[in-house]
């Protein structure tokens, strides 16, 4: 395309490169700048989309499902009583093979719940007991996968599983007996001894203080349930990203007049952590905006220093008759050079730490330990999660830097007046 | 005495002369109660009838009881939960779980758990006898109510005392001081809990109700009734009964 009289974009462009050459050094450090602004909002962005992916990921995998199934009226209370399907119960294995037919939902894991009291010695701890079937819950939540010590219970032995910290408290070891006592379906008070065959550490806090894990069938027992009620199955899915439609399915599949079930994916159960994602989302485009906010000055000013220092030989070509416009299109493709460099140095660096730090989380742990944060888990770790659409968002908002930091001095230059500079005045 | 000062809702209106009149200072009535309670001891054999949305039961019980910090209870029937007990001596509660030959204390993070599946729970247990010491009591009506002369008492806690309830309110027979009926109330002011006290006998001097209900307000059908079946006062017992050793004893 041809501008003006006789200059090309691509000339304009090709003088922009020549003139970076005048001042190497100027030109290298003004691209480092921006080179590290790009940097920072990818690393930035990054680090936020990790530790989202962390906080979804523990919310919905640590311990909880993607997907819960209650009755209806089990939540909020929780009572002991709310089994699904009532007090006739369900048949729990037609309803794992319902669940598991879905092809997103990947297992399906029955559990039941019961308040109750693990006491040892004089010790007593007041807590949830959490009865689960080990072999499907091992491939549906992790905190089970990676026992401290230990390992999972079996049916008809009254082991229990308990927290690293619950344990600290009761002061009990592997092999010691604990007495559990938890409230009958009948009105009882069912209490037994039970085996601690493990501990488990989640790094939630509550969790890992106020939970006793046992199999499905004892606890069952303990609590005067019958074996075809249970309070919860727990479904995992291909990616919590889907456990809403996947949700949206089950509950069609599931619907009948004789039971009123409750399915819920995360985004229902943990509506904090979906809003604070949602808040993070956005907020990627702020830190961009801060960052080369920042970037945009040192720019200019280094742009406004090299036009100011060539106001002669503008003078000049405007003497001569170059269009004004073209000694904007001149300083802006020199803004976009710089801002090509930068983003070559920028990227030199960025990718391979992102890469690393995507596949090598740095552990952190010696600056902070877990942190709990609506309700979930985020560990100490610097864990960064980027695609494409970060590096694109970044490399666009860098050139957009370049050339609005460019735009002033550009208009500057055009403004020289011809005559009073090349006099001297 | 706890379980019988909740039970027959006697911490302040003993059933024992001089009778309460409206003259009496609040002051005056708590040292009546003190006077009333302070040493007496009881034993007693009762039954308890708990009817909720999801079950009933009915369990049968052994209770004594040392001034208002010390009692025992221990399941007689059903077989399958006898020799179950709990101990309660000043703030603190034991149970005894007799399948597992084991005693816990229960934590303060459990004392708002059901005490034996009732309508009561380990609080009540504890604090209910405290009513005296964290409540001022007064008198907001005397006169007739449904041609029975009564007297209608309102507690309402004392400054900078935590307490449970907002204020409860105590109807009291004037012919022979025994309450008819409790209502506890939330600090909104809003009904929570029922206690109706029914079938008046004397036993040694004593008027006492032989029967109690326990309705909750947000468990519409529900309800505890608290039969006694014996019941005998100054009996042979001190602080030394009520023991971890007592606790564990099969009968």
């Amino acid at each position: 395309m041809a501008l003006g009289s006789n200059i090309h974009v691509g000339m304009c462009f090709r003088i922009g490169c020549l003139n970076l050459n005048r001042h190497r050094k100027r030109t290298v450090f003004t691209a480092l700048g921006l080179g590290v602004g790009y940097f920072a909002a990818v690393f930035i962005s990054g680090w936020m989309n990790g530790i989202q992916a962390e906080m979804v990921e523990n919310a919905t995998s640590l311990v909880s499902g993607q997907i819960e199934i209650h009755s209806s009226s089990y939540r909020p209370e929780r009572s002991l009583y709310e089994t699904i399907g009532g007090r006739s119960g369900v048949n729990v294995e037609g309803l794992l093979r319902q669940v598991s037919s879905d092809p997103t939902v990947i297992s399906a894991a029955p559990r039941v719940y019961v308040g109750g009291l693990i006491s040892s010695g004089e010790s007593t701890s007041a807590g949830m007991l959490m009865g689960i079937q080990p072999d499907l819950e091992s491939t549906l939540s992790r905190f089970l996968n990676e026992l401290v010590e230990g390992r999972l219970p079996e049916p008809g032995q009254n082991e229990i599983l308990i927290g690293t910290e619950m344990a600290r408290q009761l002061g009990v070891l592997i092999g010691n007996e604990l007495v559990v006592v938890a409230p009958g379906a009948d009105g009882s008070m069912g209490n037994d001894l039970f085996k601690v065959i493990g501990f488990f550490r989640t790094g939630l806090s509550e969790f890992d203080v106020g939970v006793g894990v046992m199999h499905l069938e004892d606890l069952q027992l303990l609590a005067s349930l019958d074996r075809n009620r249970i309070h919860e199955v727990a479904v995992s899915t291909l990616s919590p990203s889907i456990a809403a439609e996947t949700a949206e399915r089950l509950r069609d599949t599931l619907a009948s007049d004789e039971i009123e079930i409750a399915v819920e994916p995360w985004t229902e159960l943990r509506p904090a952590i979906v809003e604070y994602v949602a808040l993070m989302g956005s907020a990627h485009l702020i830190v961009f905006s801060i960052v080369f906010f920042i970037a945009l000055f040192g720019v200019a000013n280094t742009m406004l220093m090299a036009t100011f220092e060539r106001r002669r030989e503008f003078a000049v070509m405007l003497a001569l008759g170059t269009n004004p416009w073209e000694i904007v299109l001149i300083v802006v493709c020199e803004a976009v050079a710089i801002g090509l460099l930068s983003l070559l140095l920028g990227t030199v660096v960025t990718l391979p730490l992102m890469e690393w730090w995507q596949n090598a989380p740095l552990d952190l742990s010696r600056f902070y330990g877990d942190l709990n944060f609506l309700g979930s888990l985020v560990r100490p770790r610097l864990r960064v999660e980027y695609d494409m659409g970060i590096l694109l968002q970044a490399a666009a908002m860098l050139l957009t830097t370049a050339v609005v930091a460019s735009i002033y001095p550009a208009v500057k230059a055009a403004k020289v007046p011809p005559a009073d500079t090349l006099s001297g005045l | 005495m706890r379980i019988m000062i909740i039970l027959f809702g006697i911490f302040c209106f003993g059933g024992i002369p001089p009778k309460i009149n409206a003259e009496q200072s609040a002051l005056e009535i708590i040292e009546r109660v003190d006077r009333i309670f302070r040493g007496s001891s009881s034993r007693g054999v009762a039954t308890m009838e708990v009817v909720t949305e999801n079950w009933e039961r009915r369990i049968t019980v052994e209770l004594w009881s040392l001034g208002t910090d010390h009692s025992l209870v221990r399941i007689l029937e059903p077989a399958k939960e006898a020799g179950t007990a709990t101990l309660m001596v000043e703030t603190n509660i034991w149970n005894y779980l007799p399948k597992v030959d084991r005693t816990i204390k229960i934590p303060v993070s459990m004392m708002s758990g059901s005490w034996m599946g009732s309508h009561l729970n380990n609080d009540d247990l504890v604090k209910l006898s405290q009513l005296v010491e964290d409540y001022d009591i007064e008198i907001v009506f005397d006169g007739e109510r449904d041609s029975v002369a009564v007297w209608e008492f309102r507690l309402t806690p004392k400054l900078n005392v935590a307490v449970v309830w907002g204020h409860i309110d105590y109807r009291v027979r004037q012919e022979d001081d025994m309450p008819l009926w409790a209502r506890y109330y939330d600090e909104d002011g809003e009904l929570v809990r029922t206690m109706i006290f029914r079938d008046f006998y004397n036993l040694g001097g004593r008027v006492l109700p032989r029967v109690t209900d326990i309705f909750q307000e947000d468990k519409p059908g529900e309800r505890t009734t608290f039969r006694y079946r014996e019941l005998e006062f100054d009996i042979d017992i001190d602080r030394s009964f009520f023991s971890i050793q007592t606790l564990k004893r099969k009968n």
